[in-house]
């Protein structure tokens, strides 16, 4: 009895204590109201923003779709193959003496790589150009299958450009060369062969603190041509353009080898050596007769070329000759012939302006006088970018009169390589 | 995949051109300029290739400088990607008569300088970073720079090719402030006129704040005036 006393004592105690914390905490029917319609307002703009969300969140299907893109995409990720495409092109405006000033278009010339892993690489040039009848040439600069036999031998197959001396092989691209112009005799049809079809061996190696460089090929080799003037045969061109066909069936055996005895010089030396025959003529005058029974011609190519380069001044020189050999044997056989050329030529980059100044000479021999011609030429270069060159140019040329070697020239150019 | 599209476009092309009997010359310009777009399309995939085997940077650094402008205008690293950078490499190996170990060394300096500037910071004296390594590996400023910069500044100071700045002049870039300097070198700089950045740290991702500022203390007082 006396405990149940004491805990009503308590409870009452504790109840009288209680009820003024109670009566100060307990809110006003319109402060609860006011605070569930903010708790309702702020519950409805979150319920907004989930369903904003939702929308813009990935689903899990999207995710696993997702995911299957990534995986599908990683074999790509460590290709075996790759494929690249370069190249370079130009667009230009020529003016001479005895012809009307025209526009024309350099040409268009991409470059294709096909590579798998450090094993093997298919290279191939084409050439787009349009001609002055407004028809559009095409053809195959090179196509070769490169294959990387070791650190100092590459096996190249197929038409290659010509290893003989450096401006065929290193530097005909218009962005490359720093005048618009190829230089007499380095063109197509001149003493320097532009192309073959065969195989090479190619690479460089280290000679003491020098660095040599080599190729070595064996080849279908060129074909020539004749000039038959109404009573006669003589020898015209010697035509180096890649043929896929040996008409005489004698192969042409050559290579370069270079030297850098120090960084930043080079000198090389080239040599060819085979047969050609004759599988075409140009008549001038007359009838010609169909050609047959055409004997082999030898045929003999030696050049010496340089590159140096010290600070802004880039120089460099070339000299080719092509000799061919007399036959006794065919229609058109004649004596034998000789063509030469040579070019040195200087260009000053004057920093740190985009300028670039250029001056060449060039001499070039054929066996008609008609080709014969001697050259200086001026010219300007702006690099818009190292790959990106305008040039202007001012060729003074010395031939037989009226021909077209003795026409001096001005020329423009833009070119790109990419 | 994408060799299949190129057959298929490419079988394609000749079947419908072939159908219509064209002319040889015409086939074949338009057979090439097909073969060209299909070529543009296909490389414009992104590659990242696990070869060649690395080579050497420094050593690619003095190949690229001493070889590539003796042809043609030197090329920066940027304007290609890795991927073409690796065929282009192998295009020039044959062109200019590099060895392999030559061709992954420059590679590997193109692949290696065709980066996004590090944001890592250099700072001077006054205001020590405190995310980079201050250690110094122990090298001298000379020994530093004849491993990391004498390939494109020369050992002359000078510099190797054209665009390199002039350490020698007397209002050339050692005019600037060493905060200005140290910045330029932790985070790669282009000077005017240059064909390419010089890549951050010069290429030398080892490179630590005290071995920077001791090359630079080497060049000022080797090569200033």
């Amino acid at each position: 009895m006396q405990t149940l006393v004491k805990t009503i004592g308590k409870t009452l105690a504790g109840t009288l204590l209680a009820v003024p914390f109670m009566v100060q905490a307990a809110p006003s029917y319109d402060s609860l109201k006011s605070t569930l319609d903010k708790l309702k307002q702020q519950m409805e703009e979150v319920q907004k923003a989930l369903d904003e969300q939702k929308k813009q969140s990935a689903s899990k299907t999207d995710v696993r779709m997702l995911e299957k893109k990534i995986d599908s995409a990683a074999e790509w990720k460590s290709p075996n193959t790759l494929v690249h495409m370069a190249g370079y092109a130009s667009v230009g405006y020529t003016d001479s003496k005895n012809s009307n000033g025209s526009f024309n278009s350099g040409g268009f010339s991409p470059i294709f790589h096909f590579q798998y892993r450090d094993l093997v690489m298919l290279e191939s040039e084409l050439e787009f150009e349009i001609e002055p009848d407004g028809s559009t040439t095409v053809g195959m600069e090179y196509m070769t299958v490169d294959l990387f036999l070791n650190d100092y031998v590459t096996l190249v197959a197929g038409q290659f450009l010509s290893p003989i001396g450096q401006f065929r092989q290193n530097l005909h691209p218009s962005w490359i060369n720093k005048m618009p112009s190829a230089a007499p005799g380095f063109g197509h049809d001149g003493a320097a062969p532009t192309s073959d079809t065969g195989i090479q061996l190619r690479g460089g190696f280290p000679l003491g603190s020098a660095r040599a460089n080599y190729a070595v090929f064996v080849s279908n080799g060129p074909e020539l041509t004749t000039e038959y003037d109404g009573s006669g045969f003589e020898l015209d061109g010697i035509k180096a353009e890649g043929f896929a066909r040996d008409f005489d069936g004698k192969k042409v055996w050559g290579g370069r080898f270079g030297i850098l005895p120090v960084p930043k010089l080079e000198l090389g030396i080239s040599a060819a050596s085979g047969k050609t025959t004759v599988t075409s003529t140009e008549v001038t005058a007359g009838t010609a007769p169909a050609l047959a029974g055409e004997a082999p011609r030898d045929y003999d190519v030696i050049g010496f070329d340089f590159a140096w380069q010290y600070k802004n001044l880039k120089t460099r020189g070339e000299y080719i000759r092509s000799k061919v050999g007399a036959a006794s044997a065919g229609t058109s056989a004649s004596g034998g012939a000789t063509w030469s050329t040579w070019y040195t030529q200087a260009a000053y980059r004057f920093m740190p302006s985009k300028y670039e100044g250029v001056i060449r000479y060039a001499n070039f021999n054929a066996p008609g006088a008609a080709k014969d011609q001697k050259q200086v030429a001026v010219g300007l270069n702006y690099l818009f970018a190292n790959n990106v060159v305008a040039k202007i140019a001012y060729e003074n040329n010395r031939g037989q009169n009226g021909s077209t070697a003795d026409e001096n020239r001005v020329l423009v150019q833009l070119a790109y390589g990419f | 995949m994408a060799v299949q599209q190129m057959k298929i476009v490419y079988l394609f092309s000749w079947l419908m051109v072939s159908k219509e009997k064209l002319q040889m010359k015409t086939f074949i310009i338009k057979q090439s300029f097909l073969f060209i777009i299909t070529a543009f399309a296909l490389s414009t995939s992104v590659y990242a290739a696990d070869y060649p085997a690395p080579g050497n940077f420094q050593r690619g650094a003095k190949i690229w400088v001493d070889n590539c402008g003796r042809c043609h205008n030197i090329r920066g690293a940027k304007e290609l990607r890795d991927d073409q950078w690796i065929s282009t490499m192998f295009h020039m190996r044959i062109r200019g008569g590099l060895t392999g170990q030559e061709t992954r060394d420059v590679l590997t300096f193109m692949l290696g300088s065709n980066t996004l500037a590090s944001k890592t910071v250099v700072s001077d004296a006054s205001s020590p970073a405190s995310t980079t390594s201050t250690k110094g590996s122990g090298l001298s400023g000379k020994a530093i720079y004849s491993q990391t910069c004498i390939a494109c500044h020369a050992a002359g100071g000078t510099g190797a090719f054209p665009g390199v700045p002039d350490f020698t002049k007397a209002s050339g870039v050692l005019g600037k402030s060493d905060s200005v300097l140290l910045k330029h070198v932790a985070e790669g700089f282009q000077s005017q006129g240059s064909p390419m950045a010089m890549p951050p740290k010069g290429g030398n991702p080892v490179l630590t704040q005290d071995d920077v500022k001791a090359v630079l203390g080497y060049i000022r007082s080797t090569f200033g005036r």
